[in-house]
């Protein structure tokens, strides 16, 4: 009786979560003006100061539990690739922000999680991008192809990790600023692999369903990126659980504890190296697999995509977020990629703004938009 | 107060109900891209400004069926940026055709996207052959011509003028590529030697290595397949190493930004690009004077012409099918000898423009002058070495 | 043997470049252990301000080269050294105790922002800009190699600047300040030393070498772009690091390793200058993974 209350309690509260955020994000999508897009943000402010006064926020939160929040998470963007089901564009910024938030939390692993820098997430996003132009064309199926990526990209990584385990602080961040630049440069002036000029790639294919091609489901006419934005969701979805497994088991506490005080750690019979390793790698494999993604989604890629600038914008997004919040990540990585295509005008300025905005945020509000929740002890975690 | 706020309310719903009728055609959005920011913009602008222009002066016109409303998108003249803004453009239904890109580059990453998602696209100024001859996609038309027309010329020219050595440098793009590929072979086949070639990227900064490697084969003309910003760096350096030999560029460096980031190195640069000069063509001299009249800030520079008449051309072709994607691709695949500002137009079955006619340019006194009219062709000047 | 010298040029002239971005480097990292990442694009906003500089002169209709010259390089100089303070004051100083990633992605964003407001608020910013050439132009051809005036110029200015900082800092009070705080803060605030006023001061000095470089470089190449910072910036980072942090005489090093990294890369592979930056930044890694704190750093030790 008492189970099955709880259950209808979490069901209830992930309604609560999933409805409110669903609508917002779907009148943020639709919306064509910039008063349109400014009214939406300002409905989704007050509507979380609301909730966060109220407390609905945070009984919401704790009511839906970690199942919850995933089927919530799920169902909120079956929903919105639904509602968008034929509009290419919408679509296509939708999956980039999916792909996106799975490059970030790859990052969050090893920064957040590990606390080993990385400003080299486009290169790594790269690798896996040039592994499936390279495989893609081949005989291989593309499932096996995007797995490629992610093993490619952790390979690749494991070069940098000798001299990563012997720097720490800024000598260990110029290695990967080094690694990222110089991992453009080889690609741009590598003819063998494109070059400036770049690769083209065919469409995502599994078993036979082609990805490219729009086409009539359930009476309805889908524009093949709604199928490229359902495999970015279950990607994102895998990749959350994932990560969040990761951090509530008992790999999670060591990883805390290398990175609050590797000395510390170390005394308390810890191998800090074979756990910056694992997290590296991880990290690298899941930015990896976006990168895979991502290449073919678009059908094209050139090492203009793979700027310094661009891993910046990927840490920047950790930081906004809230370096260790998971809800703070998902919504900053969805403000970072998908306001710059809907505010048109400020399309021009939006280095410049995205840049002071970080700047500000890192001097007046270091902990981010949401701030890291401190571990609760095993066992009352259900609570 | 409340009486004249709503005073004020029924005027205004008055003027919007007159207002209608005054536009009541329907409104046709075209696409406009090219690289409007970054070292190729002045030529991305210009083009922008004559399709503009192209599209003010069909408004204008009272027997115009439709109201045309142009889409501006910026391609910064890079391949990721171009894939995106064209996805953009052709996902919008109510985007109806485009004139696209300047830049080979991001004009051969874009074709699979126009096809995909169904825009028919006139090119106004990239050159790579493989943007029309490279697939059978009905949606890729191009009015300018391609670079091997543009090579032939330049080879012989060149060798007429009792050129003989090369040292060719071209970006690693495609668009580089080609023109080291085309220009070599009409070059040898001419008699003429390449005594080396060296690729670089198109934002490299320090061309010192190259140059020095290059000043050591002794060459009398230095080859330069590459846009503008590159052009502008080595001809400075090779002015620095010491290296006087006379510089040759395609159509990539035809712009008044070289000349500018140049100052009096530019004299003497010589460069060729297809289509006759605007000036000397029947509808020129209209486009010239219309364009003037708009007082854009930029000039339409070399390639404006050919984006003026791209979209003349495609609402031209909308003005009788109507704004409907599938019905203009299936007009534009039957243009024949169609009357343009550059000349008449035909699209072979790959969309390509047939265009013979190329120009040769050379830099004097701070200006692009057409090769016959200058001093350099009429022996009052010489250039490097003759 | 001509060619020789001729690539030997190219590569002081970078170095020498390379090492002036390293020293501010290596000043602030001395002062305030943190790495001020805006520096590249201060070297930039110094060659735009004096180009600034330079068309202000023009306007007011001074001819002369050598006027032109002072007016570009005091005009880049002071105001990349009052911008330097101002970074200094609102950037780093209020950052001191944060991790050093925030830090380190405060200064970088920092740097994005600069470059952003040179490229969308210079006149025609977003394109790259002729610098002139004020130095006279005079050349020597020895066989293949062509020896210019305005290269040794730049070369001996540059060295008197390099050497100039390094008595600041040996030989002057203020130096003594320095370097007393690079050593030990809090001793050095007990001893009375204005702690602020000297890391502002030492933000200001090493942003004004950047600005230096920054001319240089336009000097050099005749041009300047909103984005030539950004690499100059991560190679001076680089060098710094490779000579150890906080060493003055690692930083010049660093530079000048740096520069005979990417010459010898471009001389000795086939491929011309294509893999030089690969191979440099490739070589940079591989020495840091040897010695983790640079050539010439002290071994940091774990404070527990």
């Amino acid at each position: 009786m008492t189970a099955a209350r709880a259950r209808v309690r979490s069901a209830l509260a992930t309604l609560v979560l999933a409805v409110p955020c669903t609508l917002l994000l779907y009148g943020f999508l639709a919306a064509e003006s910039e008063g349109k897009v400014a009214l939406v943000l300002a409905g989704a402010t007050l509507a979380a100061a609301l909730g966060w006064r109220t407390g609905l926020l945070g009984w919401a939160v704790r009511a839906s539990g970690q199942g919850g929040l995933a089927l919530g998470f799920a169902l909120s963007g079956l929903a919105l690739v639904a509602a968008f089901h034929e509009d290419p564009f919408v679509l296509l910024l939708l999956a980039r922000a999916l792909i996106a938030l799975v490059a970030c939390l790859g990052l969050h692993v090893q920064l957040a999680d590990a606390g080993v820098p990385n400003f080299a997430g486009a290169a790594f996003f790269g690798v896996g991008g040039y592994t499936a132009a390279v495989l893609g064309k081949g005989a291989l199926p593309h499932a096996v192809v995007l797995l490629a990526c992610g093993a490619l990209a952790a390979a690749v990584g494991s070069v940098l990790l000798l001299p990563l385990l012997r720097t720490r602080g800024h000598y260990a961040a110029l290695i990967t600023i080094a690694f990222g630049l110089l991992f453009r440069t080889f690609f741009e002036v590598n003819e063998s692999l494109g070059g400036p000029q770049g690769l083209k790639l065919g469409g995502l294919e599994v078993l036979g369903f082609h990805f490219n091609d729009d086409r009539h489901v359930l009476g309805l006419e889908w524009s093949g990126y709604a199928f490229y934005a359902l495999a970015a969701l279950a990607l994102a979805l895998a990749a959350l659980s994932l990560v969040r497994r990761l951090e509530r088991s008992w790999l999670g506490l060591a990883l805390d504890a290398v990175r609050l005080d590797e000395t510390a750690a170390a005394c308390f019979g810890v191998e800090v190296a074979r756990w910056k390793i694992g997290a590296f790698t991880l990290g690298n494999a899941l930015i990896g697999v976006a990168g895979g993604l991502s290449a073919m989604m678009v059908g094209f890629i050139a090492p203009n995509n793979f700027t310094f600038q661009e891993s910046l914008v990927l840490v920047s997004i950790l930081l906004l977020g809230g370096l260790g919040n998971l809800a703070g990540l998902a919504v900053a990585t969805l403000i970072v990629v998908c306001l710059p295509e809907k505010l048109q005008p400020i399309q021009e300025y939006r280095y410049l703004l995205f840049s002071v905005l970080v700047v500000l945020v890192l001097v007046l509000r270091p902990a981010g938009l949401v701030r890291r929740t401190a571990r609760r002890s095993f066992g009352s975690a259900a609570a | 107060m409340k009486r004249r706020a709503a005073l004020l309310l029924r005027l205004a719903c008055f003027l919007v109900l007159v207002a209608i009728p005054a536009s009541a055609k329907e409104t046709v959005k075209l696409a406009f891209i090219g690289p409007l920011t970054g070292g190729n913009s002045a030529i991305g602008l210009g083009g922008r400004n004559s399709a503009d222009l192209a599209v003010k002066l069909r408004n204008a016109d009272p027997t115009a069926k439709y109201q045309y409303e142009l889409v501006v998108l910026d391609d910064e003249c890079k391949p990721d940026t171009g894939v995106q803004v064209a996805t953009k453009a052709a996902a919008d239904r109510t985007i109806i055709a485009g004139v696209t890109h300047y830049c080979s580059v991001v004009a051969m990453a874009t074709v699979d996207t126009f096809h995909r998602l169904a825009l028919p696209t006139i090119v106004w100024g990239a050159v790579l052959p493989d943007i029309t001859y490279g697939h059978s996609y009905k949606e890729i038309h191009r009015v300018n011509g391609t670079m091997v027309n543009q090579n032939e010329t330049a080879a012989k020219l060149m060798l007429a003028q009792g050129f003989r050595r090369w040292v060719v440098i071209h970006d690693t793009t495609d668009y580089g590529k080609g023109h080291n590929k085309y220009f070599t072979q009409f070059v040898t086949a001419g008699g003429g030697q390449v005594l080396g070639t060296f690729g670089v990227t198109a934002d490299q900064q320090d061309f010192t290595a190259e140059l020095t490697q290059a000043k050591a084969r002794n060459p009398e003309v230095i080859f330069f397949g590459g846009l503008t910003p590159i052009g502008v760096r080595i001809r400075a350096q090779m002015d620095k190493l010491g290296l006087a030999a006379q510089f040759q560029g395609t159509s990539g460096i035809v712009s008044d930004d070289f000349i500018k980031g140049l100052g009096p190195l530019a004299e003497g640069v010589v460069a060729f690009r297809e289509g006759g000069p605007a000036e000397k063509l029947p509808g020129g001299k209209f486009f010239l004077e219309k364009y003037a009249e708009q007082k854009y800030a930029n000039s339409p520079e070399a390639y404006g012409p050919f984006a003026f008449a791209a979209a003349s051309l495609l609402m031209d072709t909308i003005e009788k099918v109507g704004p409907d994607r599938k019905k203009v691709l299936s007009a534009l695949g039957e243009v024949k000898g169609k009357d343009s500002i550059v000349g008449t137009i035909t699209f072979d079955d790959h969309g390509q423009n047939t265009v013979a006619a190329i120009t040769a340019y050379v830099v004097q006194d701070g200006k692009w002058v057409v090769w016959q009219d200058s001093e350099y062709a009429s022996g009052r000047r010489k250039l490097k070495g003759r | 043997m001509d060619l020789l010298a001729q690539y030997l040029m190219n590569g002081v002239m970078l170095g020498l470049m390379y090492a002036l971005v390293a020293l501010g480097f290596t000043l602030f990292f001395g002062v305030l252990n943190v790495i001020q990442f805006a520096h590249g694009d201060v070297l930039t906003a110094g060659a735009f301000a004096g180009l600034a500089g330079y068309a202000l002169v023009v306007r007011a209709g001074v001819q002369a080269s050598l006027p032109q010259l002072l007016t570009v390089v005091l005009a880049a100089t002071l105001s990349m050294a009052v911008l330097g303070a101002v970074l200094g004051r609102t950037l780093v100083l209020p950052l001191k105790g944060a991790p050093a990633l925030n830090v380190l992605l405060a200064t970088l964003m920092g740097g994005t922002a600069l470059r952003e407001c040179i490229r969308l608020f210079y006149p025609g910013g977003s394109q790259p800009q002729r610098f002139p050439a004020l130095l006279p132009s005079t050349a020597w051809a020895l066989g293949r190699f062509t020896l210019r005036l305005d290269n040794l110029l730049m070369l001996a200015a540059g060295m008197a600047l390099v050497l100039g900082v390094s008595l600041l800092l040996q030989r002057t009070r203020t130096g003594l300040a320095i370097r007393a705080v690079a050593q030990d803060e809090e001793t050095a605030r007990t001893m009375g030393i204005d702690f602020r006023r000297v890391v502002l001061f030492t933000f200001a000095l090493g942003s004004a070498l950047a600005a230096f470089a920054g001319v240089m470089n336009g000097l050099y190449y005749n041009e300047v772009n909103f984005g030539s910072g950004l690499l100059l910036g991560v190679i001076g980072f680089s060098a710094a690091v490779v000579g150890g942090l906080g060493s003055l005489s690692g930083a010049v090093l660093g530079g000048f390793l740096f520069a005979g990294l990417q010459t010898l890369g471009a001389v000795v592979m086939p491929f011309a200058s294509a893999y030089k930056d690969v191979f440099a930044f490739g070589m940079v890694i591989l020495l840091l993974a040897w010695k983790p704190t640079g050539l010439i750093g002290e071994p940091l030790g774990e404070r527990v």
